[in-house]
């Protein structure tokens, strides 16, 4: 008997949250978007979601494979190898291959995709040591990659047509919101852009409602904080508004446009990339929607994604400046002294 | 008094608290062991020095170690017999530790001391280093110390928070002596000079406050379901709306924290002239059959104790000393009890959680719950490199209570405890090489 008995330090209870469970969430969450997906974009971009996914699952298998460990000795009993990867498999990729899938637009060939995916899971994710390693939100990036590897490709956007699912909709141009940024064309009801009806745009962030409930259900599940992305927008939407003179019915449409809220619920949040405390947190949700007002503006593109990534460059420089202080820290001059003595130790 | 209600406190964590496996049981006696085996090392500070000898006929209650230092503690036979044994051993809980062994001859020859009544601070002080009494939460802090603070104190917190999961056993106390556990808070109050006592009990106890509300001259704080509520810093906050400083004692802020099991040994030791031999502890978990609250001698066999209540070994994954959150899993049932084991916890494999720890995914959930608002992550990621400095700077590791939030919500199961505990002893390494280098 007592040689079953296991000994650890405390806390000898845990939370029954565990990273897969984190990440089997946000997989639910986005499935509202998918459901939108295929309602609005037929069957090309439920195509383009699973090459994603799949494609990401690949790539990390075979990255795992072939450099974790030596990969001849990996040949020599495969099968053990599979296992232990489906042991640590935490469905991270499953959620950065939807995730991309979901940002591009629906007629992207499979090459591109995969391409696209390949580049997002093994150069940004696994080289940096994989989940909750990598730098910079590997969607996002690899989407950034995407746009500027296939750009004639991915440029050109078909329209949401409900009810013509079997048919592709051959219905290209460019999104509302690049149309809106360079001519200041304003085509397009509110509620349409919320509804996501007629809009031309990425798989996943044309319907608002979808993301509103993935949205919803993470709060519920507490795998983010509900003011985070309600902070990114707000700030996007508040500095948009001064951009264009106090526009409210502009600020709301280009809020609404784009992969503003997709980016804001789903990628911003990502965990690795995103500070480590709430002050920091504050700063970085700040500072996304400040940069994605502002660069919107001047440079007339899309820009979430850059802006994502950027900030997640500056996450490592906000960890490191904006720290808390303990509970009972003492200020006043006495601390003086004290600091001293933490420097010596 | 109307229980009023705590103040607000955003970090912590909500646990499935489990109590309902033992609260409803009664504290009752546990028969007296034929042979004890107590520890001289019940407190905090240095091990007591034995004041007995191999073949010595004891009393119930007779010193068998005398305190060996300013923050040592007496320790007394918990039954009449023979000293059978005084040496160095090291039993499944892994610590080297001069046991004294007794042999019980079923007489239950008494040894108390004088009782007082109405007692001079001076006395009261006298009689709790007398008596041996300890914090009895888990530190073993000496309560004669901690009434003779430095600095002036104006208010005397009775810490019935009891936040830890499973544990039940300051719940029955407060539900069976709400009485003496006042009275011995007017005891410490008086030794302290202060006539404010407040008492804070987490609002899982509905009765405890409710008994409380009745009593006149103690304040009842209503404190919400939080784990760690019952932390002294964090019970000072919410009672008194005081922080206590880095570093500092609760003193420092005019406030003295004594948990209700300690008030009711107070209160023994001075109108009983009972030192401190025996305390209410649980015994629970999912691998026992008869979760319930015992009445134990210091020094009885655990073995002894899990037989009692239907231990089932094949179930047994985890034996825990102490709560689920701070307690100390041992590697087998040959332990003994000490003045601070409040539970022994028999978990089965589901409960015990045993997963194996998955990269960290830098979600910042540990930062979120740290009652002392501190940086664990920073610590597991900086010790784990080997850079205990910076780990101990960017981290706040110094400041740590050790309450085990971070680890628990962890959902990579990263063994933060572990880090910071490591953090911690190879920063005392090195301040004493610092030093020795001076």
């Amino acid at each position: 008997m007592d040689n079953t008995i296991l000994i650890s330090t405390p806390p000898h209870v845990k939370t029954p949250r565990t990273t897969k469970k984190i990440m089997l969430d946000v997989i639910i969450a986005l499935i509202p978007c998918i459901i939108a997906a295929v309602l609005f974009f037929s069957w090309d971009a439920f195509f383009v979601i699973i090459t994603s996914v799949l494609g990401a699952v690949e790539a990390e298998f075979i990255y795992y494979f072939i450099f974790k460990g030596g990969f001849k000795k990996k040949c020599q009993n495969a099968k053990k190898v599979c296992l232990d990867w489906l042991d640590e498999f935490d469905f991270s990729s499953i959620v950065t291959g939807l995730i991309l899938a979901l940002i591009l637009p629906s007629h992207t060939p499979w090459y591109a995709t995969l391409i696209g995916v390949v580049f997002s899971i093994i150069i940004v994710k696994m080289v940096f040591g994989g989940t909750g390693k990598n730098i910079v939100n590997p969607a996002a990036t690899g989407r950034v990659f995407m746009l500027i590897s296939f750009s004639v490709i991915t440029s050109g956007w078909a329209a949401t047509t409900i009810g013509t699912i079997g048919e592709s909709s051959l219905a290209t141009g460019a999104t509302n919101l690049s149309g809106m940024l360079s001519n200041g064309v304003e085509s397009i009801s509110m509620i349409d852009l919320f509804l996501g009806t007629g809009v031309t745009g990425c798989i996943g962030e044309t319907c608002k409602v979808a993301i509103i409930l993935g949205y919803i259900y993470l709060c519920a599940r507490k795998v983010i904080k509900w003011w985070q992305p309600l902070l990114f927008i707000a700030t996007a939407w508040l500095f948009t508004l001064f951009l264009n003179g106090c526009d409210a019915e502009i600020a709301t449409e280009y809020t609404l446009s784009g992969g503003l809220i997709f980016g804001a619920v789903f990628m911003a949040t990502d965990y690795c990339t995103s500070p480590k405390n709430m002050y920091g947190q504050l700063v970085y949700y700040f500072c996304l929607g400040l940069l994605t007002a502002v660069l919107r503006q001047a440079t007339h593109v899309e820009v979430v994604s850059f802006v994502i990534m950027l900030c997640n460059i500056l996450t490592p420089l906000i960890d490191r400046y904006i720290m808390r202080k303990p509970f009972g820290y003492i200020k006043p001059v006495k601390d003086k002294t004290k600091k001293k003595t933490g420097k010596e130790v | 008094m109307k229980a009023v209600k705590g103040k607000p406190f955003f970090a912590g964590i909500h646990v499935h608290d489990m109590k309902e496996l033992a609260c409803a049981s009664p504290a009752e006696e546990f028969p007296e062991p034929a042979k004890v085996c107590i520890s001289l090392s019940q407190s905090l500070g240095r091990p007591a020095e034995p004041c007995v000898a191999v073949g010595d006929k004891v009393k119930e209650g007779q010193a068998v170690g005398k305190a060996a230092g300013p923050i040592s503690s007496d320790v007394f036979a918990s039954v009449a017999g023979t000293v059978t044994d005084i040496s160095p051993k090291t039993f499944d809980d892994g610590k080297a530790e001069t046991y004294v062994t007794i042999e019980s001859d079923g007489s239950h020859e008494k040894a108390y001391m004088e009782p007082l009544t109405d007692p001079s601070p001076d006395e009261i002080r006298a009689r709790m280093k007398d008596a041996g009494v300890v914090g009895m939460g888990g530190a073993g802090f000496p309560t004669a110390v901690k009434i003779a603070p430095k600095t002036p104190v104006d208010t005397l917190i009775i810490n019935g928070a009891e936040c830890e999961p499973y544990l039940t056993c300051d719940d029955r106390l407060m539900k069976e002596h709400p009485g003496e556990i006042f009275e011995g808070a007017k005891f410490l109050a008086k030794a302290l000079g202060v006539t404010n006592i407040v008492i804070g009990i987490e609002a899982n106890k509905p009765e405890c406050i409710e008994k409380f509300e009745q009593i006149d001259g103690v304040s009842v704080v209503r404190l919400k379901k939080r784990y760690p509520m019952g932390g002294e810093k964090q019970l000072i906050y919410v009672t008194t709306k005081r922080k206590v400083g880095v570093g500092k004692l609760p003193a420092d802020s005019g406030v003295v924290v004594q948990n209700v099991a300690t008030c009711f040994a107070a209160y023994e030791a001075i109108t009983m002239g009972k030192p401190l031999y025996e305390r209410i502890l649980t015994v629970t978990g999912k691998a026992v059959k008869n979760p319930r609250n015992l009445r134990v001698r210091v020094g009885t066999p655990i073995k002894d104790i899990i037989e009692y209540c239907g231990g089932e070994a094949e179930y047994l994954q985890k034996l825990v000393i102490g709560g689920p959150m701070t307690g100390l899993a041992v590697a087998g049932t040959d332990v003994y009890t000490r003045k601070t084991t409040g539970g022994i916890l028999l978990m089965t494999e589901r409960e015990a959680c045993a997963e194996k720890p998955t990269p960290c995914l830098s979600c910042g959930k540990c930062a979120d719950v740290c009652p002392m608002h501190l940086m664990p992550m920073n610590t597991a990621f900086y010790s784990e490199a080997g850079d205990y400095e910076a780990a101990a700077k960017l981290g706040g590791t110094l400041a740590c209570i050790e309450c085990g939030a971070c680890e628990y919500i962890c959902p990579a199961r990263r063994p933060l405890i572990q880090d910071i505990r490591k953090t911690k002893a190879e920063m005392r390494n090195i301040q004493a090489r610092k030093e020795g280098a001076k």
